[in-house]
């Protein structure tokens, strides 16, 4: 599972949900230390405008960001939004996936398709919403 | 002149902050955050984008704090950020793969992908549904959770700009991907002529009334013709950051809601051959000051002599912070200079007679 996919899972993921994934990898005996204590910090968006094709700034996000070691291996996790214990979790979770020892995959994937399923569901909403036009006068569709 | 430091009203200043609750503390019941993020969640929009940051909770606090007031919220937020420090620029974020809740199109009435309404208030009877919004707490939540948990499951899809099939027909000018580093407003002070990033950053955390209403200078003869919009579109945007030390991986931030907008206007050339575009971009669902950054953007862009096409005018005045602390520091005390006022308007008045 590539970084993008599993801190995408993680970010949408109930906060406790996560947090007791973490506090399950931390209770499997692996050495953690915290290196760097959860802290917010500010992320500044960057975006393409399509009149110039050129690059701006849109303004900024707070974000919560972590590292952690684990068994020698390293874990971040970067965040929106101000929840210091989820982001932690979220680290150690990374660190777990880059020593090689992180066995919770298959429950990731179970959330990730309850997730798409929910942002489905809303999308079907949207849907509802789209026009079917009907020309009522052939000489004015032209 | 010097400024003259003086001294007096502490007691008086204090009393006055505490009766500011005081105007908070007529009713028993507390405003709960998370009510106001959901059910407030237009007047928020505004407050994080005039702020320059997208932060609900914060915004909904800040509201709660200041007696709803924007631009004092807008206050409360932009001090809070400048005690952040910025570590981190997302990669380029791309609004070509946003997930779509609203996609209309005032230009063309077939869109590649159709035309999606979403949530708007265009098609409502401007009725106080008395009955309705007295009713408890919490009926809504329940109504929509069973109407969402009955739906079935339609795939995202991602919708090309209206603006591409112009550019493909050549009836609007293309330019090379442009990957120089964006001007950031918030650290170095504004020059003129401005680049186009920092045109366009400046206005997307401009006052929502300061850009309504010279959009609708524009409108009405004070700028160009009448510009169409040729989409609008909102939805949400993904955020990532690099992963570090590795290339190719990135880190997942969230996504935020924003507002999208592209007008077609006249084009200045000469022979009229083509069309020229506009662009605003704003957070959250703030149509009108996307339509309003898009019809300034290319009343800017054409130059003239209009408010609405003066660069140093738009930018230096729609700052919400900037203009209310201006207007507000005239009511703090101007006892020496007004003194000064009168000693001119005195002396006159002895020589004339």
């Amino acid at each position: 599972m590539n970084k993008k996919r599993l801190f995408q899972i993680l970010a949408r993921a109930d906060r406790e949900e996560v947090i007791q994934l973490g506090n399950k990898i931390k209770q499997e005996c692996h050495s953690v230390t915290v290196v760097k204590q959860p802290e917010k910090t500010l992320t500044m968006i960057k975006m393409r405008e399509p009149v110039k094709n050129s690059l701006f700034y849109l303004g900024e996000i707070i974000v919560t960001e972590a590292t952690v070691t684990m068994d020698g291996s390293t874990g971040v996790a970067v965040t929106m939004g101000d929840d210091f214990d989820k982001t932690l979790s979220m680290a150690m979770i990374d660190a777990a996936c880059n020593a090689g020892v992180f066995h919770y995959e298959e429950l990731l994937i179970a959330w990730e398709s309850e997730q798409h399923l929910q942002i489905e569901k809303e999308n079907a909403m949207m849907q509802k919403t789209k026009v079917d036009f009907h020309s009522m006068d052939s000489e004015v569709s032209t | 002149m010097a400024y003259v430091a003086v001294s007096g009203g502490e007691e008086a200043i204090a009393a006055s902050i505490q009766l500011l609750d005081y105007y908070r503390s007529g009713s028993e019941k507390e405003l709960d955050i998370d009510a106001l993020v959901h059910q407030l969640g237009l007047m928020i929009d505004k407050v994080m984008s005039e702020s320059g940051l997208y932060a609900k909770e914060y915004a909904a606090l800040a509201l709660k704090q200041c007696e709803g007031s924007t631009e004092e919220a807008v206050f409360l937020l932009r001090a809070y950020r400048s005690t952040l420090k910025r570590s981190h620029y997302t990669n380029i974020a791309d609004t070509k793969a946003m997930r779509i809740i609203r996609r209309i199109s005032a230009a063309f009435k077939d869109i590649p992908g159709g035309q999606l309404l979403g949530a708007s208030y265009d098609y409502t009877h401007r009725l106080i549904r008395f009955d309705e919004e007295r009713s408890s707490g919490g009926r809504l939540h329940e109504t929509f959770k069973k109407i969402l948990a009955d739906q079935q499951p339609e795939a995202i899809q991602s919708y090309g700009r209206v603006s591409d099939m112009l550019k493909k027909e050549g009836l609007l000018d293309t330019y090379p991907q442009d990957d120089t580093m964006p001007y950031d407003v918030t650290e170095k002070l504004l020059e003129f002529p401005a680049p186009r990033s920092a045109r366009l950053q400046t206005m997307t955390r401009a006052d929502t009334g300061f850009l309504s209403g010279l959009a609708y200078s524009v409108l009405r003869g004070f700028g160009q013709v009448h510009p169409t919009v040729g989409e609008l579109r909102c939805g949400y945007l993904e955020l990532t950051i690099p992963y570090p030390d590795a290339e190719g991986e990135s880190i997942y931030l969230g996504e935020i809601l924003i507002t999208e907008v592209e007008t077609f206007a006249q084009s200045s050339d000469e022979d009229g051959l083509k069309l020229a575009s506009g662009y605003g971009a704003v957070f959250g669902r703030n149509e009108n000051k996307a339509i309003a950054m898009a019809v300034i953007d290319r009343e800017i862009e054409r130059g003239g002599d209009y408010a609405a096409q003066d660069e140093e005018f738009v930018l230096m005045h729609g700052d919400c912070l900037e203009m209310n602390g201006f207007i507000s520091h005239l009511k703090l005390p101007h006892y020496v200079t007004f003194q000064s006022k009168l000693d001119a308007v005195r002396k006159t008045r002895r020589n004339t007679k």
